[in-house]
């Protein structure tokens, strides 16, 4: 069956993105309340890419880097990241991989992956390899330990990512599981959730 | 909002073409003075609206950190041999902070024209602007309704972390006590605001928000002399620095 992208905008899914959003920044409040090293920042795009689809998860996390960047512009040029993460999530949905934990991992290492290829050439090409928080300061160390600045980035990234988007994916993977068949039932992609198959 | 005051009661639009001038503008000309004082600029004109205060407290949180680290990343890291500077094996250099001046005073100015922006139009009118060029009301309304549930959901968030720490579920000791304690706030949280959709839902179907008809507003934006001449002045200003920097 091929899929239009009209029709993955229902008003249930259009709705979801405003709760995603808010998944995005209350997370990653949530995250630094408990001053976790991770930031947790991208569960509600993922959830949203797991339930209802490719674009609106890139819609979601449009906005959420749009609101965020209303408070703290330096967020606007990482829309991008977020829109990747969206889409490639909503994609592999399509696909079935987040039906059982083994697929699921399989698909948070390829989120993390495109979210390294896409974050790290906007810190370097944008902020010169700086952040705002702690991750500038493993750069430096790799920058004083004599590696070039790709180089030196795209290691900081990596430290950061892996653990914050496996643990997100999994997150996402068992609050799916918790929701209930008729809440599914009105999703577009909630079939590949349900726990009753017709 | 105040509407005596010439800043403020512009439209929405061309506050919004003043900031996507500078920061065009800010790659034009690629020096650091001219940088510096577009964010004199701001300053100045947020002086002008009354929001100086805001203003400064808001760039100074998001961009001073940030600021400094990347001047200090560029001024030691960046490759070149005219050192001026040396502690133990790092060594500053005068083209690692020529460069980090440009980079670090280009956000700068970016970063507060758009500061700037939001500070003196309130999201609703700027929403509204571009819904009148052609945004569709449910893009409007998905902005518009994730500011007001953010707030809603930290309030909860608040709510279940207190209820959480009341049953027991440690929210303070090392790194994997408070790790384990995200799921339970999480969860309820993602869990009750994802079934508040469906209410939503049925709230918008019954008010006919996804009928095809035009639909009126009881509010309007209107635009003054001003906001036709201002944007043709940035766009005269923008092509005069572009001939200049061909020029010179």
């Amino acid at each position: 069956m091929k899929r239009k992208i009209k029709d993955d905008f229902n008003i249930m899914a259009m709705l979801l993105i405003p709760v995603g959003v808010a998944i995005n920044i209350v997370g990653f409040q949530i995250a630094s309340v408990l001053k976790l090293p991770i930031f947790l920042d991208t569960i509600g795009t993922i959830l949203i890419g797991v339930i209802a689809g490719p674009w609106v998860a890139v819609l979601a996390g449009l906005v959420t880097n749009l609101i965020n960047g209303i408070f703290n512009p330096v967020w606007f040029p990482y829309a991008i990241v977020s829109i990747a993460i969206g889409f490639v999530t909503g994609l592999l949905t399509r696909k079935g991989m987040f039906q059982n934990i083994p697929k699921a991992l399989i698909s948070a290492v390829i989120i993390t992956f495109i979210t390294i290829i896409t974050s790290a050439p906007i810190t370097v090409l944008v902020y010169g390899g700086a952040t705002g928080n702690t991750s500038a300061l493993i750069t430096a160390t790799f920058l004083a330990a004599g590696q070039q600045i790709w180089s030196a980035v795209f290691s900081s990234t990596i430290i950061t990512e892996v653990g914050d988007k496996i643990i997100s994916v999994m997150i996402v993977y068992f609050i799916v599981r918790l929701m209930s068949d008729r809440y599914l039932s009105k999703l577009n992609y909630g079939h590949l959730y349900m726990k009753r198959k017709k | 909002m105040l509407q005596h005051n010439w800043i403020l009661s512009l439209h929405p639009l061309t506050k919004f073409y003043f900031s996507l001038s500078i920061t065009i503008s800010v790659f034009i000309v690629s020096s650091y003075w001219y940088a510096m004082a577009m964010f004199g600029i701001c300053l100045i004109l947020a002086l002008w609206a009354g929001v100086q205060k805001a203003f400064l407290q808001n760039v100074l949180l998001a961009l001073g950190f940030l600021l400094i680290v990347l001047f200090l990343m560029q001024a030691f890291f960046y490759p070149g041999n005219q050192v001026i500077w040396k502690l133990g094996f790092l060594s500053m250099k005068a083209e690692g902070i020529h460069y980090g001046l440009i980079m670090a005073t280009r956000i700068l100015a970016i970063g507060s024209a758009f500061i700037l922006f939001f500070k003196i139009t309130a999201v609703r009118d700027f929403v509204k602007a571009l819904e009148d060029i052609g945004l569709p009301p449910m893009g409007a309304y998905v902005v518009l309704s994730t500011l007001q549930i953010i707030p809603e959901m930290r309030k909860q968030s608040r709510v279940i972390m207190d209820a959480q720490r009341a049953r027991g579920v440690e929210t303070e000791g090392n790194v994997w006590v408070r790790a384990k304690a995200f799921i339970p706030i999480l969860t309820p949280l993602i869990l009750s605001s994802i079934a508040s959709t469906e209410e939503r839902a049925i709230t918008l179907e019954s008010r006919a928000f996804l009928t095809k008809n035009k639909k009126t507003s009881l509010y309007k934006l209107s635009k003054g002399p001003l906001d036709h001449v201002l944007p043709i002045a940035f766009v005269v200003i923008l092509v005069g620095l572009l001939i200049g920097r061909v020029l010179g």
